[in-house]
């Protein structure tokens, strides 16, 4: 099983989804690991993950068929109210753990990073977990990321992407009354001409593929752990062959 | 975009005292039963819900549902678009009258523009109201949830996570409590915090306007057979 997410084009605007329970037999081991991650557990997930690296398995498929798996399991039960702040924060935080292990790897192998990224809360707007979450996974597939924070401008933006000369920007935002600053950001990238040589993913809770539509968002992520797939379509990168150098 | 907010057409609107249901969140419980009259009937939602838009639309629909075409003129929300938790609630049977507003913030200042100022001046400000001391949360009783399923340490951590951007507490009158009774524990999640503490005026214009109309500028009236839609609320 190579391709964890699946994506439908609509339009104008790519959408990533988590395809939940696809019915593939998943090996127990990776299944330990998943687990481990939505149970919040940072010692044990950076065990497992230590000993798959041991036993030589492959970096990306730890990643998406072990790690990933747990954090997708823990938001879609925050987002059914199971659970709560504090569990989306410390799934996420084992995430990172296992993350750890295999990102010094992952770099070993590489030729050079995926491209660099802007990402940021926008403006006025001040929530991070959802962000965060998707620079942890962005970093952990290889892209280099320029990280504004939070209440980011639209001129911010566009200063940060002109002086690194990112390929793509990610903007997030967990109000409806924030939202529509992703709009006026990529209206600033048309005006400013910088829209050709840039990408622009969205996501957060409010925001809907619609949405992202009318905007002109090139990208719409309806869960964080979508957010590494979609920016590799989004700049035409293609599998996993195209970060890591053959053994 | 056919949003069924013309008046001319708005049966509501027409009629003297009409009899409304007013489904609303529990934090503004006392400020909407101030303005109650005969023929209003008020049913209140657990706070939580604006954490899980799909539960709250869930919930809010099957209520909807369950009202007898003949029992009321029209359907008032005590909600904005609250995360989305409104977006695709209809009716058969009535009108629903919703104030066009993010989230309960708007109401408690008394208006969208009073809130998109002090956002715009503040944007790391916690909102407590009276109601939301008492019904909802605040950043101690969030702090103390966290510490009783897990440890000090990480209860902190979190709520750290959570809060850090936080510069403000910010405690709203709208003149329906006595302040005063509120203020110290405001205060206390202030300091408890690190950050200033500030009280604003707020208004109970919008409550009164949400369960007496006229429903003018700041509400939607989606008239039956429409569905709520999120650009209803947006500036675009």
């Amino acid at each position: 099983m190579r391709q964890v997410n699946k994506n439908r084009k609509t339009a104008d605007v790519l959408i990533r989804t988590h395809p939940f329970h696809d019915g593939q037999e998943i090996d127990q081991g990776f299944q330990d690991l998943s687990q481990a991650v939505l149970m919040r557990d940072c010692r044990l997930v950076k065990e497992l993950t230590e000993g798959m690296v041991e036993e030589g398995m492959d970096l990306f498929e730890i990643l998406n068929h072990g790690l990933i798996p747990g954090m997708v399991e823990a938001s879609e039960r925050f987002r059914r109210g199971e659970f709560f702040i504090p569990e989306l924060l410390m799934s996420s935080r084992a995430l990172k753990f296992g993350l750890n292990v295999l990102r010094p790897l992952m770099r070993e192998r590489k030729k050079d990073v995926l491209g660099k990224v802007v990402v940021g809360t926008v403006k006025f707007d001040l929530h991070d977990i959802g962000k965060n979450l998707v620079i942890i996974l962005l970093e952990g597939d290889g892209f280099e990321i320029i990280d504004l924070g939070v209440d980011v401008s639209p001129e911010k933006f566009v200063k940060a992407i002109e002086k690194n000369e990112a390929k793509l920007l990610a903007m997030s935002s967990l109000l409806t009354s924030t939202m529509s600053w992703m709009k006026f950001t990529i209206e600033l990238l048309h005006a400013t001409g910088l829209k050709r040589k840039v990408k622009t993913m969205v996501g957060g809770a409010p925001v809907t593929p619609i949405f992202a539509k009318n905007i002109g968002a090139d990208g719409y992520c309806r869960e964080a752990t979508s957010a590494p797939s979609l920016a590799r379509e989004l700049l035409g990168i293609e599998g996993d062959e195209a970060t890591v150098i053959p053994k | 975009m056919d949003i069924g907010n013309s008046t001319k057409e708005c049966l509501i609107k027409g009629k003297k005292n009409p009899k409304l249901l007013i489904l609303g969140c529990a934090v503004m419980e006392q400020e909407l039963r101030k303005f109650q009259n005969g023929q209003t009937e008020f049913k209140f939602f657990d706070y939580g819900l604006h954490r899980t838009p799909e539960n709250m639309t869930k919930a809010l629909q099957v209520e909807i549902d369950q009202v007898q075409e003949e029992d009321y003129d029209g359907i008032v929300l005590g909600y904005g678009l609250c995360s989305n938790g409104i977006v695709g609630l209809h009716s058969s049977k009535h009108s629903l009258i919703i104030p066009r507003i993010h989230d309960c913030i708007s109401l408690f200042l008394g208006s969208p523009e009073a809130y998109r100022e002090q956002s715009a001046e503040h944007p790391g400000t916690y909102y407590l109201t009276p109601g939301w001391i008492e019904r909802g949360q605040t950043p101690i009783s969030k702090y103390e949830s966290y510490a009783r399923s897990y440890d000090e340490e990480t209860a902190r951590w979190v709520l750290h996570e959570e809060m850090k951007h936080y510069t403000r507490i910010a405690l709203i009158d709208t003149g329906v409590y006595p302040i005063e009774l509120y203020r110290e524990g405001a205060k206390e999640n202030a300091k408890f915090l690190g950050v200033a503490y500030e009280e604003l005026r707020g208004s109970p214009q919008l409550f009164r306007e949400l369960i007496c109309g006229p429903w003018e500028q700041n509400f939607l009236i989606v008239e039956k057979g429409h569905s709520v839609q999120q650009e209803m609320f947006l500036d675009l």
